[in-house]
């Protein structure tokens, strides 16, 4: 929440900005004396006036940083690297806080030429930052300005070429971000419609990266629209179908960032409006790609961690929420991920009966969001039912707000079993009556069934007896007398193999290095050849030598 | 005139829904359902397009009555089809309700009260299947369909019922479920179909719970514990899950020596998987150094 603010504060300091710099832009190119131009607002600021001067005017600076990414793109598609789009995407969000409508038509404006062919692609960008009419094939005037300041970057290079479409797919994402973040919902819905449109009728492998980003603000944008998720009718609904062609042919032409990321978005859309079994079915019947992006598998994971937990397949769901912890990003970009992906952990933990760890709550990022979790899980450990009841009242809304509820209200029978497996261990004989007042069960009947499902269930051991209304606790034998610490001690064997397994496998080796190594082998062998020769050739010598010694 | 017989038909088909035998009543069924087919309304199109949304109800009206008569004919697959066939007027039904608003939330108000009865009938069902996976996920989406309202959905009476059920058969208060099911407490007559199966089904959990609970019972206390009628009811149910009956008490065949034969036989692996381990570590390393 307080990152959003700062990013729309940001933004509008921005605006500020922009309206003020570009009079002397259109008046003076000289850039000398830009603030003082405006005299009456600018004479106290003189040091405000020399920190534009020096650092650039902004526009301008973010004109050329979009620019910049261009050449990142052309030489993508040149040598048919992914990476430098990847790169090219990971300045967005540097570029992003400064993006203005004005500076996209710019940009537009200037890298499309009017009589390019994919014009409707720049009067969409156009329309979508709702500068309509600004002309397209760049007024020179702008374009020599620009030049002027950042010559060395677009001086020569766009006017001989088509533009490629990785880069309007580029622009497209640009003024999607925008739209986004001044919340412009329905404007960007439908740019988005447009550009994914476009994607599908393009098919370029170069464009894989972008296209998954393209998808992912779509269904933002759909998620925004008026009738919010839950209900039937938001356009989500509507966009499942884009989405599943777009996953179809992600899967046919072997496009894992595309792939990857419409997996997640379905999920995610299946779950705002509850279809657990059509999300079950998605993941039954596609095959999330390996080699994803960290930060999708760890999407996939928890959404995968949530639709199990609701399946009461809470051992599966257990290890993907780990996982999904484990592989969120640690930086604090990504807390909220990591947040509820913590909070949803920690319940699957206690519906399996563990007690998650008192070191969870106690990192200083999480401490507060965890309060109402740690409460619950102070009352299930203890196994007192009041106190669980008080705590689900107190907190329903939070828990309501994570999605956690349903699993919330599940947790009862754990605490009555707590409570049970407390007083098995406190008493070695203790009548049904206590137990009932102690847990504030119905009735001793009920006591007395649950008391026997927990014996079935293997929660404690113990006998009953009926006539005399008691239960009787059987000596507990050592843990350690058993294989469970062995078991315990495989596991974090085997979880350490595996991560060095992984992080083997992560390790990114240069291309053809192995040939270098061979070479400097070859050569080594050669050195060593020589060396036997001289040694063979030697071979007198040495014995002369030695025989010198032996003589001393 | 195809829409006024079809109106005839569910009236008949509603007001004497319980007297009409299953063959009746299907036969009803299948010409309400050939009608449907005439008007175009056989399956849920969106409101705002051709269909009016009286045919809409109509049809809907129609499915939920085939519903209860299947479930009153003890026929869960039939149900189980008439529910999936409905899921699609629920799922644009609330798309109607808020375009209509105004005059039709009287009318919406006994809708729901239909809706309700056949989606508890239905996580009844699952949950005397044992499908409880299925049986959360459609209470997870029918509690996000409220708003997350799920205290709501606790206080209807049809939907109430399932989920107070369930929450008590998985804590083990098998003498709520019991009481639940008779007295009255039931919500409406369909519900009851499932009682018969649902004692069944309590009864053994608290068979084989007790097996492992108790030493010994006597048999007087025992009819009460599985709520059975007479004491000649619980020798034949001892005799049918092979329990002991002697002196009065009921023995259970203790299935001690059964375990502790295959913890016997865990043993012998047991020392061979660590050295399996300790080799598969010393691998591993290998790799590793």
């Amino acid at each position: 929440m307080t990152d959003k603010d700062t990013k729309k504060s940001g933004k509008q300091g921005e605006d500020e900005m922009t309206v003020v710099v570009p009079p002397p832009k259109n008046k003076q190119n000289s850039a000398q004396p830009p603030n003082d131009a405006d005299g009456d607002i600018a004479m106290e600021d003189d040091t405000k006036a020399g920190e534009v001067e020096a650092q650039v005017d902004p526009v301008a600076q973010t004109i050329s940083d979009i620019k910049s990414n261009f050449a990142l793109l052309d030489r993508a598609v040149a040598l048919f690297d992914p990476r430098f789009s990847l790169r090219a995407l990971r300045s967005i969000s540097s570029i992003r806080k400064r993006l203005t409508p004005d500076i996209l038509a710019q940009v537009v404006s200037e890298t499309f030429s009017a009589s390019s062919p994919n014009t409707q692609v720049a009067e969409h960008l156009l329309l979508a930052v709702d500068r309509p009419n600004v002309t397209l094939g760049s007024s020179s005037d702008m374009e020599i300005d620009s030049g002027s300041k950042s010559p060395a970057k677009n001086g020569g290079k766009k006017d001989p070429k088509e533009v490629i479409p990785e880069i309007d797919i580029f622009l497209g994402i640009l003024a999607q971000v925008h739209l986004y973040d001044t919340k412009q919902f329905q404007r960007g819905f439908a740019l988005s419609r447009f550009l994914s449109e476009r994607i599908q009728s393009l098919n370029r492998r170069t464009l894989d990266s972008l296209s998954a980003k393209v998808y992912f603000y779509f269904s933002l944008f759909a998620e925004q629209l008026a009738p919010l998720p839950p209900s039937p009718q938001s356009p989500i609904v509507s966009i499942r179908p884009i989405l599943l062609a777009a996953l179809r042919t992600a899967v046919l032409r072997k496009d894992i960032d595309t792939q990857a990321s419409v997996i997640v978005l379905l999920l995610r859309n299946y779950l705002l409006t509850s279809h657990i079994s059509q999300a079950d079915l998605l993941v039954q019947h596609t095959q999330f790609p390996e080699n994803a992006a960290n930060n999708q598998v760890a999407r996939f994971l928890y959404y995968l961690g949530r639709v199990r937990a609701i399946q009461l397949r809470y051992t599966e769901a257990h290890e993907h929420l780990t996982a999904a912890t484990r592989k969120a990003p640690s930086s604090a970009c990504a807390l909220g991920f990591s947040q509820t992906a913590t909070k949803l952990l920690l319940v699957v933990e206690l519906l399996m009966g563990d007690i998650p760890d008192r070191a969870i709550f106690r990192q200083l990022t999480m401490e507060a969001t965890l309060h109402p979790y740690f409460l619950l899980v102070r009352a299930v450990r203890v196994g007192n039912l009041e106190d669980f009841e008080t705590t689900i009242a107190q907190h329903a809304d939070t828990f309501r707000r994570d999605g956690t509820y349903s699993l919330i209200l599940r947790l009862r029978q754990n605490v009555i079993k707590t409570g049970i497996r407390m007083m098995s261990l406190s008493y070695s004989r203790i009548s049904l009556r206590d137990i009932c007042i102690r847990l504030h069960l119905g009735s001793e009947e009920s006591a007395e069934y649950i008391v026997a499902k927990a014996i079935r269930d293997g929660v404690i051991e113990a006998t009953l007896d009926r006539e005399r209304g008691f239960m009787k606790s059987k000596e507990v034998g050592d843990v350690y007398a058993t294989s469970e610490p062995a078991e315990a001690f495989h596991d974090r064997i085997r979880a350490c193999l595996a991560l060095h397994d992984e992080s083997v496998k992560a390790m990114r080796f240069p291309m053809n290095q192995h040939r270098l190594e061979l070479k400097n082998a070859q050569e080594a062998r050669e050195r060593e050849r020589d060396l036997a020769k001289e040694i063979q050739e030697g071979d007198l010598d040495e014995d002369d030598l030695g025989g010198d010694f032996e003589g001393i | 005139m195809a829409e006024r017989q079809l109106t005839q038909i569910l009236t008949q088909l509603q007001t004497s829904a319980s007297s009409l035998s299953y063959t009746d009543s299907s036969a009803l069924l299948s010409k309400a359902k050939l009608l449907l087919l005439q008007l175009n309304a056989l399956t849920p199109t969106a409101p705002g397009s051709a269909s009016n949304p009286s045919l809409f109800s109509l049809a809907r009206q129609v499915y939920e009555q085939g519903a209860l008569a299947s479930i009153r004919a003890k026929n869960p697959d039939a149900f189980l089809r008439y529910v999936s066939q409905l899921q699609g007027f629920y799922e644009l039904e609330s798309t109607v309700g808020t375009g209509a608003a105004g005059g039709r939330i009287a009318g919406a108000d006994a809708n729901r009260e239909e809706k309700n009865k056949v989606t508890g009938l239905y996580l009844l069902l699952l949950l005397t299947q044992g499908q409880y996976a299925e049986f959360h996920s459609e209470l997870e989406a029918l509690s996000t369909r409220l708003g997350g309202a799920t205290r709501e959905l606790e206080a209807d009476r049809y939907l109430g019922y399932p989920i107070k059920l369930e929450r008590w058969l998985m804590e083990g208060s098998y003498d709520r479920v019991w009481k639940a099911m008779k007295k009255g407490e039931v919500p409406c007559e369909e519900y009851g179909v499932f009682s018969e199966i649902l004692t069944f089904q309590i009864r053994s959990e608290i068979a084989s719970s007790s097996e492992r609970a108790y030493p010994s019972l006597p048999i007087s206390s025992t009819k009460s514990l599985l709520f059975l009628e007479s004491e000649g009811e619980v020798v034949e149910f001892a005799r049918s899950r092979g329990w002991v009956l002697k002196d009065g008490h009921i023995y259970f065949p203790s299935a001690e020596p059964t375990t502790e034969e295959a913890g016997a036989e865990q043993e012998k692996p047991f020392s061979r998987l660590i050295i399996e381990n300790t080799l598969g570590y010393a691998r591993e390393l290998e790799t590793i150094v």
